[in-house]
């Protein structure tokens, strides 16, 4: 009893500098952690904070300012200029409005596209079971094979050949599905869908290319909306597959037995409630379809060029970059983002789901 | 209520297995128009699957469920007319009160009028109708339970299915919800299969109680018969609180003997490894020298009313109701009465009860 007295007394007496290094109550952070925590937060809000700032102020700077030095203070170290601005926006109107009008059609395109197929495939990957048989995806494989050697090699309309091959293909699945024991699941179905995602873009991007050009989409909106929608939507069915599973079955369930269809479930029940991460799923794929570059490089010359090209082709030409003028286009492009990010902000938001079920 | 309300629903043959592992075992039952009836079981017994058969959230694997003549087995769950309270309740979180009770009637097309009256009428049933503005997160989860009772009755279904609905409520509420289901049922007439590992529920509720274990259906009768007269082990052990004691020993002509005690029963006939039953309530604390079961108090706990004594009869346990005055002390010597009347008696090996 003594001893644990003469401990309580001990805590009571520590010093100044113990208590420094000691957490004041259970949830707290001691003192010496906050400041370790709060600089290591500055440092970084620093690193992202800064390269935005250089771009605004560069921004308002004039050819000969870039050229002479770094400066970062404006009034005080350079006088803004609006010089960059007036080129861009007045002189070169259409060229920068016809890219901002295309990015924002083909991003917007493609994100209603991307989500609306995504989510629809990630909800059903959620609620079914698919037991497609091992077997089967084999014959259909090999069959494409062969019906594709048999085209090239022999030269017969590939039309005719195709037909055959899928006419044999469902013959074939009839005769041996009952041979076929190894089943696949949904969570393998997930994992094809996310590793087209894996596969880097610059492997297909030829291919891609001389489809496209064969079919007339190179340099069209849709070409490209269709391009953006392929790329992100493993990202939509991976994301909102979770977002499905974590609604509670009984939900959808009552529904059901109350008469309402699925797509009615899907409509008036899932979606409402699955709207903070819609809304995040739908803001990461805008940006990732605003930002893209790669296929926007190979597959957009004039007609559908976004503002991603526009950023780029400031660096042409044997004046060297063109800070003052890409900074421009970089602020114009940013502000879109920034714009949709605060708009969703309130749809992300947590507890949608309280008083569903218990608790 | 009109009669055309009041339907029939029969099991016959159900079983129902996931891969190899079988959960419900050829049930036959059959339920009589506005009847209450509880499946009662542990988890795993089959309960929930059951009802979930005849929901049509399940297919059984062979035999058929009939609501009334319909043979429902492989019909849509909403051609079934029957509706469904979840354990959860499983309320729409984005919709208010009387959005989530006018469900069922919104998505088969009634008219505005026709709804909002509707809508009155079952939330009144249950006390909402303050309430219709609120959202599910703003109410007591007793009052999301009756959200959820008033979205089932407001469409008069054919068949009531509960699932457990009172067991995410707290003890007080759970007694005075059980007094008003029982009280609704009655009002509506409407038949109500209802799912529950409460035995207290299942004996007030019901008119007749069906208890299944792993799957197979154990008895089915009224809960006095039950009570009074269980078809097994299984069931004298699930049924009554405190449990029914149970005393392993040898039948010799109709007298049960252990070591520590012997009893003459109404049971004629003989058994190596028998199991004696005695309620705590149908045994008694002895003075006499001959008492049926001597040993000592191993405890004794102070319940209000009375005061529950277990006893250890050489090794064996004996529980028994005393008076709430009982005085003794864990160690004392006791002795133990019971008439030949209360005695019930088991098959050690089988379960089978012995008559």
């Amino acid at each position: 009893m003594a001893e644990i007295n003469s401990s309580f007394q001990h805590a009571n007496q520590r010093t100044m500098l113990a208590r420094f290094f000691e957490q004041p109550s259970v949830g707290k952070m001691a003192p010496a952690t906050a400041v370790l925590v709060y600089t290591i937060l500055a440092l970084w809000t620093l690193f992202v904070i800064f390269p935005l700032y250089w771009v605004l102020i560069t921004s308002f700077k004039l050819p000969q300012t870039v050229n002479e030095g770094p400066f970062y203070i404006p009034f005080v170290d350079f006088t803004p200029s609006l010089h960059a601005w007036n080129t861009l926006i007045v002189t070169n109107f259409a060229d920068t409005v016809r890219s901002f009008f295309n990015s924002m059609v083909i991003a917007i395109g493609s994100t209603l596209f991307c989500v609306g197929v995504g989510s629809m495939a990630a909800y059903a990957l959620a609620r079914i079971q698919y037991k497609p048989k091992l077997g089967s995806i084999l014959v259909f494989v090999l069959l494409l094979i062969g019906a594709t050697i048999i085209t090239v090699a022999a030269g017969l309309d590939w039309k005719i050949v195709f037909s055959a091959a899928l006419a044999i293909f469902f013959l074939l699945v009839r005769a041996l599905s009952k041979h076929f024991t190894k089943q696949l699941t949904n969570n393998d179905i997930l994992f094809w869908i996310i590793s087209q995602r894996i596969l880097p873009p610059i492997v297909v991007i030829i291919p891609i290319y001389m489809m496209f050009q064969s079919i007339g989409l190179v340099d069209t909106h849709v070409g490209l909306i269709l391009a953006y929608a392929c790329a992100n939507l493993p990202i939509v069915v991976w994301l909102m597959h979770d977002f499905f599973a974590a609604i509670p079955i009984e939900m959808e369930e009552s529904a059901q037995l109350d008469g309402a269809t699925r797509l009615y479930i899907f409509w008036d029940i899932v979606l409402p409630l699955t709207r903070p991460g819609l809304a995040a799923t739908t803001l990461l794929t805008m940006i990732l379809c605003w930002n893209e570059y790669l296929l926007a490089v190979f597959l957009s010359t004039s007609n559908a060029q976004t503002m991603p090209i526009l950023v780029a082709a400031m660096n042409a030409g044997d004046r060297g970059v063109l800070w003052w003028s890409m900074c421009v286009v970089i602020v114009v492009m940013i502000v879109p983002v920034i714009a949709m990010a605060v708009i969703l902000q309130r749809f992300i938001a947590k507890g949608v789901l309280t008083g569903a079920v218990k608790g | 209520m009109s009669s055309s309300n009041r339907a029939s629903v029969t099991f016959d043959k159900v079983a129902k297995s996931f891969g190899s592992v079988s959960v419900l075992e050829e049930l036959t039952l059959a339920v009589e128009p506005g009847e209450f009836l509880v499946l009662l079981g542990a988890s795993g017994s089959g309960k929930t699957t059951a009802l979930r058969i005849l929901a049509g959230l399940e297919t059984p694997s062979s035999g058929h469920v009939k609501i009334g003549e319909t043979n429902v087995t492989e019909m849509l769950p909403k051609y079934r007319n029957v509706a469904m309270v979840f354990q959860s309740y499983a309320l729409y979180p984005h919709k208010t009160v009387g959005e989530n009770i006018g469900f069922p009637l919104k998505v088969r097309g009634v008219g505005e009028a026709e709804m909002k009256a509707a809508i009155f009428d079952a939330a009144r049933q249950v006390e909402l109708d303050p309430l219709l503005d609120r959202y599910p997160r703003q109410l007591s989860g007793g009052q999301r339970q009756r959200v959820a009772l008033a979205r089932a009755i407001v469409r008069r279904p054919a068949v009531f299915l509960m699932d457990e609905p009172l067991s995410n409520l707290d003890a007080k509420l759970r007694g005075h919800m059980r007094a008003e289901l029982k009280h609704m049922q009655h009002e509506l007439g409407i038949t109500t299969i209802y799912v529950t590992h409460d035995q207290i529920e299942a004996m007030t509720l019901a008119h007749r109680v069906a208890i299944l274990e792993k799957g197979v259906l154990q008895q089915l009768a009224t809960p006095r018969e039950i009570y009074n007269n269980p078809a097994n082990l299984f069931v004298a052990g699930f049924i009554g609180a405190p449990p029914m004691n149970f005393l392993k020993g040898t039948l010799k002509d109709g007298l049960f003997e252990m070591k520590g005690g012997r009893l003459g029963t109404s049971v004629k006939g003989s058994l190596e490894h028998a199991t004696l039953g005695i309620r705590p309530e149908d045994a008694q604390i002895s003075t006499k020298k001959a008492a049926a079961f001597t040993g000592h108090i191993y405890t004794n706990e102070l319940i209000g009313d009375h005061t529950l004594v277990t006893a250890d009869i050489d090794g064996q346990m004996l529980t028994v109701k005393a008076p709430k005055e009982f005085a003794g002390a864990p160690g004392d010597a006791i002795g133990i009465d019971a008439p030949a009347n209360a005695a019930y008696l088991f098959d050690a090996s089988t379960g089978a009860r012995l008559r």
